[in-house]
């Protein structure tokens, strides 16, 4: 009994469900602005303009990885080593994770290199196969992931970059439709990372909108550039919107809701 | 675009904040790298200025360009010359007098190892208005096999004009901005896989403005200029001193979570004889037109009588 006294001390009762003050959803401003809960299985991310919503992809590995989940990364826009740096900054050993066999990691960045000159695999000709094959590939190494009783997420950091390897809208929309369908699997959610600059970027970003749990948008502030404001945070869950400005800082992101940036920055 | 390694490389610099290995644009003032054009001045400058540096540190060089013969552009190179600012320990600990030439093939000879001293300041000055020579250039093309370890400095100019296009396209010329979108993306993954920096020139005035924003989403770096002239600010008296506006339109955030990107500030251009500088944009005070309209205030007074006391009525 005294033991549980103990334990009961360090957890803070919200609701009915107890949360531990540890848990980044708690301690991170970012998380604890997302909230994706276990039971939020489709996420999307949307980046408008020169925006960069890489920081909220690396901090739901954080959390990912807080919670002895499981991650298969897929590389299209940021190299493996950029996940790994800000990871040491963010308080999170990708390296250690991937020797222990939570993370897999699927690396089309680096296959293009090794595919340039014999035109196969990312630049073939045929672009069905292009997204058939990235798909079996996730396929397979998510169901080496959901061995345990861990769920397993699936985080594609952008899936617009197949527009630019020449696959077809309709192709990318199938393709993002079977990822979808892994989460029939209970153990499997997925996450998606798109750049909307385009129309066609614009088709992809507004299915994913309408089909996710939470639905991130991360733009830039509209009257253009600030040093106290980097950029506003929508985040949406079913009819609930939230709206946060941020600050990125080399080591953290702050945020705040719109009109107390001074308060938190200058206190 | 910066990779990373372990053994030092001539002519770069390790970043212990985020781990990056950093290399000079051979613009000292600006020190990253660009991608995106006016209407072409300015931006060959800023690429020649790219490739100097890549010569004078021995490092690969790679230029490709179809509007004109690349070897044009490599013949145009500047000169490095000697700066007050930079101190050249290297050289100065070898030899005593230093001339241009010296610095250049100092830097060629010297083992790693002694570069080390002269990692704080990263690039040098050069001189527009004289040519690289072509002995030391000749040393630093691309080879398959290096020597030693290296950097490749990938220059492309004008690329996605129409020059580019093949024959069979040049007809669905709308498909052409997706071949550069295939190009730059795939470019981005070979850049990040291996010690190569690459600077591209886009003549964006040819394209929809939409289109490249895909471009620009697969650089890291994207840099837009302004130039003043045929334009109506070309007479702006506020702005004679600078030939235009540099616009750093993307600083992606490599390795980190924020981007080094200066916030509000905004830069201007100027092209000297023979010096290309980038300021921050400051606009002079408004003294001249003060003078302007006292003058005409003068003569109007001179019917009181005394022009000595301007507030006597």
């Amino acid at each position: 009994m005294e033991k549980n006294g103990k334990e009961i001390r360090i957890f803070v009762v919200l609701g009915q469900t107890m949360i531990s003050l540890a848990d980044p959803r708690v301690s991170n401003p970012v998380l604890a602005a997302l909230q994706v809960k276990l039971e939020d299985r489709i996420v999307s991310v949307r980046e408008n303009g020169t925006a960069d919503a890489n920081f909220i992809l690396t901090h739901l590995i954080k959390q990912i990885l807080y919670e002895k989940n499981r991650l298969c990364l897929v590389n299209l826009h940021n190299p493996l080593q950029h996940y790994h740096n800000v990871g040491k900054k963010l308080g999170y050993d990708l390296g250690k994770a991937l020797k222990d066999n939570a993370v897999k990691v699927v690396e089309p960045l680096s296959e293009i290199v090794s595919s340039i000159e014999s035109e196969e695999d990312y630049l073939q000709e045929d672009k069905e196969s292009i997204v058939k094959c990235l798909y079996f590939n996730i396929k397979k190494s998510l169901e080496e992931l959901t061995d345990g009783d861990n769920q397993a997420y699936l985080i594609i950091d952008d899936v617009s970059h197949l527009l630019d390897l020449g696959v077809e809208v309709a192709l990318v929309l199938d393709f993002v439709n079977y990822c979808v369908n892994l989460i029939d699997n209970d153990k499997i959610s997925v996450v998606f990372n798109t750049h909307a600059s385009t129309k066609t970027d614009e088709i992809i970003c507004n299915s994913l909108q309408y089909i996710a749990d939470v639905h991130v948008e991360v733009s830039p502030l509209k009257t253009g550039h600030s040093t106290d404001v980097t950029g506003v945070i929508t985040v949406q869950k079913q009819s609930k919107r939230s709206q946060y400005h941020f600050k990125a800082f080399d080591r953290g992101i702050k945020t705040f809701h719109p009109g107390e940036t001074i308060y938190h920055l200058y206190q | 675009m910066e990779k990373n390694i372990q053994k030092s490389i001539p002519g770069t610099t390790f970043s212990t904040q985020n781990g990056q290995l950093l290399t000079s644009s051979g613009v000292p003032s600006l020190d990253s790298l660009l991608e995106e054009d006016f209407h072409g001045l300015y931006s060959k400058i800023l690429l020649k200025y790219f490739l100097a540096e890549g010569i004078v540190t021995s490092h690969s060089t790679f230029v490709a360009s179809q509007d004109t013969n690349p070897s044009s552009i490599v013949k145009e190179l500047p000169a490095v010359i000697d700066s007050d600012s930079e101190p050249e320990t290297d050289v100065q600990k070898i030899s005593g007098n230093s001339n241009k030439m010296k610095i250049a093939f100092r830097c060629q000879n010297l083992p790693t190892d002694d570069l080390s001293d002269n990692f704080k300041h990263i690039g040098h000055f050069y001189d527009l208005s004289k040519n690289i020579l072509k002995l030391k250039m000749e040393s630093s093309f691309l080879k398959d096999n290096p020597e030693r370890r290296s950097l490749l400095r990938i220059g492309i100019h004008s690329l996605g004009s129409p020059m580019w296009l093949p024959h069979s396209k040049s007809v669905h010329s709308i498909d052409s901005s997706r071949d550069l979108n295939l190009f730059i993306f795939c470019l981005r993954a070979l850049v990040r896989s291996a010690y190569a920096v690459a600077v591209i020139t886009i003549p964006t005035h040819l394209y929809h403005e939409i289109s490249l924003d895909r471009c620009i989403h697969s650089s890291d770096i994207a840099i837009r200029l302004q130039a003043f002239s045929g334009t109506e600010l070309e007479n702006n008296q506020s702005l004679s001193d600078y030939h235009g506006f540099f616009y750093l339109t993307k600083l992606a955030a490599i390795n980190s979570l924020a981007s080094r990107h200066p916030g509000s500030v905004e830069y201007a251009f100027k092209l000297r004889r023979k010096k290309f500088t980038i300021e921050m944009l400051h606009l002079p005070p408004d003294i001249g037109e003060d003078r302007e309209n006292k003058k005409e205030k003068v003569p109007s007074l001179a019917c009181g009588g005394s022009n000595n006391h301007l507030l006597e009525f």
